[in-house]
């Protein structure tokens, strides 16, 4: 009886550690990303460090992300690649000098 | 006599080069105006293929929601949906999941099922279109009519539309959209028109940017950040390029010059 007790407890535990992970909380990747990427919308603000980091953050994610399954990766690949790209974009911008305007 | 019929003569040569070359596109029915076909894998399924409109869409989403977040690509077939992606809530999925939408207080079809009953085909037709239907023409011209007109394209004018609170596009959505700071408006710039009496171009980044974000723009389809260093001619644009990604297939087509070329000679 005692034994049955135990594992019941244990069982009710484990899925109550479990279920704000499964159900309500995302995954850690998922908050990464949308931490990675909130930057976009000022980009252009941002220092030319704080762009480093951020690229560098988005090409880690990438490989964590490229192991999800073909619709996720499908759809956050491509969201990751254009928030990377934008990053790169602007700190391209803010590294070289101005190229000369055409006559 | 002769010289008037040489003219006409040559024009009909020019008109008919610049039609077999398809520099001058057949003019869409206002309805059809920015309608894609998406085939990639529907009529391997048997189904026929979807019939995406634009007109339907551009009223409850701006275009970085779906084009950003929600990940369609920019030009038709690139995005290769499936539907078990729609099944799973990516793509078309994510809006049309047969719940009521807390965005739009409406309850939206679901997209696409593994199995079917034969009442249900009816959902899969709404999307998956065979042939165009009256129908279809006639909800456009109801929503048409409620709109400000504009002379090109679809007739609708989305800018206008908006100002006025007749159509409210969402730019976010909860649980696929990342909740952003709102967008600091970059500084509009004047471009200098190459054709002598053509008024320059006024760009207007707060007009783009609150329906585009940046990344939708920069730096896919413009690569220059500085003034000058994406150099680009009408030319490329009648190919589809820069400006051409968007207008004349869903924006305001190339053709209403004015829309752009606006700098009247006194701002100069």
């Amino acid at each position: 009886m005692k034994n049955v007790t135990v594992t019941i407890l244990a069982t009710a535990v484990l899925l109550f550690t479990a279920v704000p992970y499964g159900n309500c909380a995302e995954p850690p990747w998922r908050t990464e990303f949308d931490e990675t990427c909130a930057g976009t919308s000022e980009a252009m603000a941002l220092s030319q460090s704080e762009l480093q980091a951020l690229i560098g953050r988005c090409e880690r994610l990438q490989k964590i992300i490229e192991q999800l399954d073909e619709s996720a990766r499908k759809v956050f690949l491509k969201r990751l690649l254009m928030c990377k790209n934008l990053y790169q974009y602007v700190l391209d911008a803010k590294s070289k000098p101005p190229e000369p305007l055409a006559q | 006599m002769k010289k008037i019929f040489l003219t006409l003569l040559l024009l009909v040569v020019c008109v008919s080069l610049g039609w077999a070359s398809g520099m001058m596109k057949k003019k869409l029915p206002p309805y059809d105006y920015g309608s894609v076909t998406i085939n990639n894998y529907s009529q391997q399924a048997g189904m026929p293929p979807v019939q995406f409109d634009h007109w339907l869409h551009r009223q409850y989403a701006t275009c970085r929601l779906c084009h950003v977040d929600i990940g369609f690509g920019m030009t038709a077939n690139s995005t290769k949906i499936r539907s078990t992606d729609n099944m799973k809530g990516y793509f078309c999925g994510t809006c049309h999941n047969g719940k009521e939408s807390p965005v739009y207080q409406i309850k939206i079809f679901d997209s696409c099922a593994k199995e079917y009953k034969r009442d249900e085909y009816k959902r899969c037709t709404r999307c998956h279109i065979l042939e165009r239907s009256s129908a279809r023409e006639d909800a456009f011209e109801r929503f048409a009519q409620k709109m400000p007109r504009e002379r090109l394209g679809n007739g609708i004018n989305w800018e206008k539309a908006e100002e006025m609170g007749l159509v409210k596009p969402a730019d976010q959505l909860e649980g696929v959209s990342i909740m952003k700071p709102k967008l600091k408006i970059q500084q509009d710039f004047s471009l200098k028109s190459k054709v002598e009496g053509m008024p320059d171009i006024i760009f207007s980044h707060k007009k783009h940017t609150v329906w585009n974000g940046c990344e939708l723009c920069h730096p896919d389809i413009f690569v220059g950040i500085k003034k000058g260093t994406t150099k680009f001619s009408m030319v490329d644009i009648f190919e589809g390029k820069y400006c051409g990604v968007c207008h004349d297939k869903v924006a305001f087509p190339q053709s209403d010059c004015a829309r752009c070329h606006n700098k009247s000679p006194q701002e100069k």
